[in-house]
């Protein structure tokens, strides 16, 4: 099969993940309030577009997605599933804070920080693999929550760091940066005004879109690409060829760790919302998960599926309180269940297509 | 002394969860199929019981019968659980798709499922359903005084049926996997398949059984894990079943091993969870949310132990490989 | 009683996605007779029995058993018309032990729970009455190969199998091991017992044999009586041509010593013993040194030693004078090292990576190939062109052909290409022929001795003692992680088998 050939399929694949997914969500939907259920899915599907300031919102969500897309692929590449994109994005958040609340930095400084709060939670990940053989599944879930705890802890000994310190009596979430640290926040680069005064979008949809062009570069074009992809693909095959396996995958991870620290910076550094001390891990670095599924790992792809499930999570969040915003998780574990046979689903597609060429082929000769 | 006795005793329900769940693992992956699932079985089973609980409360049935109650409460996490788990080893199995994303999918859908039809039954916002009190298992569930002593503490504060039930499933379980014939052949399909297949086992369906003995363990352990917590269910386990994975990883796939790792992990979740009212456990000084240290405990040991473990592994040989009759 | 037929597979099609395994084949096996089944790898003996064994089912033909139409759907089924397997790779769990290994499926219980007294006195007269010894409470994972083929040959007894089918039997067998193997099948044969032997070594035929059906590319080529018969004959069956059993070479002329090798350990990845243990040798330029022995005998680990795959504990290894001990696998490379390695899957090949990209696999980083870290895929493509014309690699869309899609041949092709292109002083071959047909063979063999007569060391090792004769200007033994033989190329196999065995040996010095 020739690689063309092979994007095709997957992207086929994906849309059919997609539309099966749809079509699940709204037979929960019909199920649950059947006379609702019409207005909650066309909410969900017409609410990003509906108005400048929905759209924005969107699109400053598509950026923190796109990055933990990216973390989530660029690991797939190198054969590593990287579940712990939530802990390094925790982490990244906490960095790109200290930089804006605590030590006044502006907002690219920050950025910095931040890929370097999540790489350094990326390491552990790939050390523990690469040392000591222990799955990397089991060790990013469990360095989430220690990366979730350790952040609570943190923040509240860090008492500069939090609302209350300027005047705002709550001390659960982190200091505005409009109070703490103007400078700090992300430029919106004349943005807003095209969006209706958008209080959402900012430029970092613009540097989420250059780190994936960025990615797609180093994987394919780059001899440390084929290296890390070498890996991926066969650890034994790449040792024989003299590559570091151990190496690329203790690599590999602080680079997905980066991206998903930089998608917490990001994110945080609109200034538009406070880290809140949470009780449970944050949903984004998961749903980094499906936009790299649905992109097939691919940088360039991820840009796509990271605006799309962006715009699923606006119309969801718009479809309370008649539904409850969850039921965009359940349209995104459904989509993630396909992936999860997507091999199989591609096989058939491919042999679909394969027929279709061959009588199309077969025209060409009659005519 | 009442301390010990609250301690020993805590450890003892949160032990619970943690050795149900981790045994389902085992018979998942002794069968073949690597089981992430756990923590979102473990939801449903919840959300199934802790529902059927709550409409008892409601009914008046539950106060005037608890413990048979909890007794259907428990049939239906565990028939819930194996329902849930279906879909992992339809995916695993039919469609040998990649188990650690399959698993990843039933994990996200669950609390979502769960937060989604809370929402509908209890009305809006309403996140969390509540357990009722009257299935603790108390002195007067048999008729005697109410005492205060160690032992009153230790067998009549925290228990409720899911424990006594927790003993008879860990001897069946281990029976059921070292002394019959179904326990031997499930292990061959996790070590050798090819070798199952070979002398007519049915690969398929042994891999069935196993995922839905997992289902079943850790839909009862969904439940336990609730209960054991006690502040209500709101449509999460909190990693209970990642933790789960990491006690039968620990427990080297082997149940007595499972039955020591899961009582220290509870012990370390116990010193978490109550930290503040244990006396001897170190205070510092001049440092806020002590319990965020606390808490992140458990995960931490779980990344020493794996550190020490994972060398000499004992995983079965052939899990979380697809079995394709068509390859050998 | 010429026609006492007691299994016939007739007319059997059975189709794989793209290809046909088996066209219209027809077997018959007379009651109490030993029949061969011969062809080469892929010539679809192995898919022929599976047919019978019941692991597929045939979309053409039927199988009869005393002339009875039957249906075999899986392998309970073959096991109910009393047919057993012995299969090429063992189907053993290693985890358990040799006596639940044997009752398996077909487990006695009380009361729902196991019991092995009944199943352990059979086995054990079983073992007795057929000269199969084994320890019924060892773990399969630490008795040889030899004994796991006996325990397999027990599971087909403790079945009362009448019908035994072994595929490929003695390929992992020492030359004693397959005499033994050839008398306990007479033995079979004089209860009444029918035998099935799947084999690609004409010897093996002509030794033990009555009756030999052929195989070419998934069709019937014939059945003959071996009694009257040649090798040659059936060996022009087999290939469809003549064969040269020899392979031409010029004598050998040595330069200057390549490789050496100082008491070399090395340790095992399954158990705690070394594989290696103090090996010493030399390789010198412009002669093939070959490494023979029983596989599992560490010959693996001291390839991955020599290769830099595995650690070496203790020892040390020059090339060209310069230790290479700890050196990386890249800087073997780069200094004249050369490995086509044993498992073409696990280390030879990126499957999912395209022709291309596996040719350039240990040079992609040379300044030819990149600029500034950015890989240069017009020299790639250029590069990869020309070795795929002079090796005449061919897949589907030449150099951007996924490898995966290509044929096990060409696959290996395409490494011993990439490999002998590097110009090496040392070129590491292990089994480089495993799994080919002969015409893939004679190629790669000829290559192989050009690179000798080109003047460079070549270190093979196979567990084929045939190629070992053919190729080899000199032999080691290994035995058990140490070299106990060195001779020339006019040894006998008798001989060479011996020493295999581990029941004769003698000081080799480098």
């Amino acid at each position: 099969m020739k690689k063309d050939n092979q994007m095709l399929v997957g992207i086929i694949s994906s849309v059919i993940s997609i539309a099966v997914g749809l079509i699940f969500g709204f037979i929960l939907l019909l199920i649950l309030n059947p006379a609702k259920a019409g207005l909650g899915m066309s909410t969900m599907l017409s609410t990003a577009f509906s108005n400048m300031d929905q759209f924005g919102k969107m699109l400053y969500q598509a950026a923190p997605l796109m990055m933990c897309g990216l973390s989530v692929g660029f690991a797939f590449k190198t054969g590593l599933f990287n579940i712990g994109a939530s802990g390094q994005y925790t982490i990244g958040a906490f960095f790109a804070l200290v930089g804006a609340i605590g030590l006044k930095l502006p907002w690219w400084a920050c950025l910095i920080l931040s890929c370097v709060g999540g790489a350094i939670w990326g390491i552990f990940p790939g050390l523990f693999k690469a040392l000591f053989n222990v799955n990397e599944v089991i060790t990013s879930i469990m360095f989430n929550w220690i990366g979730m705890f350790l952040v609570n802890l943190l923040l509240a000994n860090m008492p500069f760091m939090l609302s209350a310190y300027y005047g705002v009596g709550t001390t659960d979430r982190t200091a505005a940066l409009s109070d703490a640290n103007p400078s700090a926040i992300i430029p919106r680069g004349g943005l807003d005004r095209i969006f209706g005064n958008s209080s959402w979008i900012n430029i970092s949809i613009f540097i989420a879109v250059a780190v994936a062009i960025i990615m797609w570069f180093v994987l394919f074009k780059t001899i440390f690409g084929y290296e890390l992809m070498a890996c991926g693909f066969n650890k034994e095959a790449s040792r024989y060829a003299g590559i570091n396996a151990n190496r690329n995958i203790v690599l590999s991870m602080i680079i997905a760790g980066a991206l998903s620290g930089l998608g917490g910076g990001i994110y945080y550094l609109a200034g538009t919302i406070q880290y809140v001390l949470e009780k449970s891990i944050l949903g984004m670095g998961f749903d980094g998960i499906p936009v790299a599924l649905l992109a097939n790992s691919h940088p360039v792809g991820t840009i796509f599926s990271a605006l799309f499930i962006s715009y699923i999570k606006v119309g969801g969040s718009a479809m309370q309180p008649n539904f409850s915003s969850e039921t965009i998780n359940i349209i995104i574990s459904v989509i993630i269940y396909l992936a999860a046979f997507a091999l199989l689903t591609k096989l058939i597609i491919a042999k679909f297509l394969q027929s279709a060429g061959a009588k199309n082929e077969k025209k060409e000769v009659k005519a | 002394m009442s301390v010990l006795a609250n301690i020993i005793s805590l450890t003892v329900i949160f032990a619970v969860p943690l050795l149900l769940v981790a045994l389902g693992g085992m018979y998942s992956e002794h069968s073949g199929v690597i089981n992430l699932a756990l923590e979102g079985i473990m939801v449903i089973g919840a959300l199934c019981g802790c529902f059927l609980l709550r409409s008892f409360d409601i009914s008046g049935f539950g106060p005037s019968h608890p413990q048979l109650a909890m007794l259907l409460a428990i049939v239906v996490a565990a028939v819930s659980g194996m329902v849930f788990s279906l879909l992992l080893a339809f995916a695993a199995i039919n469609l040998k798709a990649d188990q650690t994303i399959g698993g990843t999918a039933l994990n996200i859908f669950a609390p979502a499922f769960a937060i989604v039809i809370t929402w509908a039954v209890q009305g809006q916002g309403q996140t969390t359903i509540q357990i009722p009190t009257w299935i603790r298992i108390t002195q007067e569930t048999f008729g005697m005084e109410k005492t205060d002593g160690f032992f009153a503490t230790m067998f009549f504060k925290y228990q409720y049926l899911t424990t006594p039930i927790a003993v008879v499933l860990f001897i069946a379980a281990w029976l059921l996997m070292y002394k019959t014939r179904f326990g031997l052949r499930l292990r061959a399909c996790g070590e050798h398949p090819q070798a199952a297949d070979s002398v007519g086992i049915n690969v398929y369906r042994m891999r069935y059984a196993g995922v839905v003995i997992s289902g079943f363990l850790a839909g009862i352990g969904g439940l336990a894990y609730v209960i054991a917590v006690g502040s209500g269910f709101s449509s999460s386990v909190g990693g209970y079943g990642f933790l789960a994975l990491a006690v039968m990883i620990f427990g080297n796939w082997k149940p007595f091993n499972i039955l020591g790792s899961a009582f220290i992990f509870a012990l370390f979740k116990v010193i978490a969870a109550y930290n503040s009212s244990i006396p001897f456990l170190p205070k510092f000084e001049g440092l806020k949310d002590q319990s965020s240290l606390y808490q992140m405990l458990p995960y931490i040991v779980t990344m020493i132990v794996l550190v020490f473990t994972s060398k000499n592994s004992k995983a079965p040989k052939a899990e979380g490989i697809p079995y394709d009759k068509g390859s050998r | 009683m010429a026609d006492d037929y007691v299994i016939e597979m007739l007319h059997i099609t059975k189709e794989f996605p793209g290809i046909k395994a088996n066209d219209d084949i027809t077997l018959q096996l007379r009651r109490g007779e030993i029949h061969a089944l011969l062809g080469e790898n892929g010539a679809g003996k192995s898919t022929l029995m599976s047919v019978l064994f019941g692991l597929y089912q045939a979309e053409q033909g039927e199988i009869k058993k005393n002339g009875q139409t039957v249906k075999i759907n899986d392998p309970n089924d073959a096991n109910r018309l009393g047919i057993g397997m012995v299969h090429q790779h063992f189907k053993l769990v290693e985890c358990f032990t040799v006596l639940d290994n044997i009752i398996l499926g077909v487990e006695d219980t009380k009361n729902g729970f196991l019991q092995y007294d009944e199943a352990r006195k059979k086995v054990m007269a079983l073992s007795e009455k057929y000269g199969l010894k084994v320890d019924p409470d060892a773990l399969v994972s630490d008795i040889s190969v030899g004994m796991q083929q006996r325990v397999e040959i027990l599971k087909m007894l403790y079945r009362d199998n009448e019908i035994l089918i072994f595929d490929e039997p003695t390929a992992v067998l020492t030359p004693q091991e397959i005499d033994e193997l050839m008398e306990i099948m007479r033995g079979f044969k004089k209860e009444g017992k029918s035998i099935l032997f799947i084999t690609h070594k004409l010897s093996e035929i002509m030794a033990v044999a009555d009756r030999c059906t052929v195989l070419r590319k998934g069709c019937y080529e014939g059945t003959v009586d071996v009694a009257s018969t040649t090798k040659e004959e059936l060996s022009k069956l087999m290939v469809g041509r003549d064969v040269e059993f020899t392979v031409k070479k010029r004598a050998v002329q040595t330069g200057e010593t390549i490789l050496s090798v100082r008491d070399m350990v090395v340790g095992s990845r399954v158990h705690e013993n070394n594989a290696v243990r103090g090996v010493s040798f030399d390789v010198k330029g412009g002669e093939i040194v070959c490494i023979a022995g029983i596989e599992g005998n560490g010959q693996t680990e001291l390839v991955y030693g020599i290769t830099g795959l595995e650690p070496v504990k203790e020892g040390s290894i020059t090339l060209r004078g310069m230790d290479i001990t700890h050196a990386s696998v890249r800087q073997r490379n780069i200094s004249g090292m050369s490995h086509i390695p044993e498992d073409r899957h696990k280390h030879g090949l990126i499957l999912d990576y395209t022709l291309e990209q596996n040719l350039v696999l240990q040079r992609y980083f040379e300044q030819q190939f990149q600029e500034h870290g950015v890989i240069n895929s017009g020299e790639v493509r250029k590069y990869a062109n020309s070795l795929i014309n002079s090796f005449d690699v061919r897949s589907g869309q030449g150099p951007v052909t996924v490898t995966r899609s290509m044929s096990g041949g060409n696959q290996q092709k395409a490494i011993i290409a990439r490999e002998i292109d590097r110009q090496p002083q040392l070129l590491v071959a292990v089994q480089p022929t495993r799994g080919l047909d002969v015409g893939a063979i004679e190629y790669i063999h000829k290559r192989l001795v050009e690179e000798r007569d080109a003047g460079r060391a070549v270190l093979l090792v196979s567990l084929e003692l045939e190629e070992v004769m053919s190729l080899s200007d000199r032999i080691l033994v290994m035995y058990e992680g140490e070299l106990v033989g060195q001779f020339d190329n006019t040894v006998s196999t008798e001989e060479l088998g011996l020493y295999m065995a581990g029941a004769k040996r003698m000081e080799v010095k480098a």
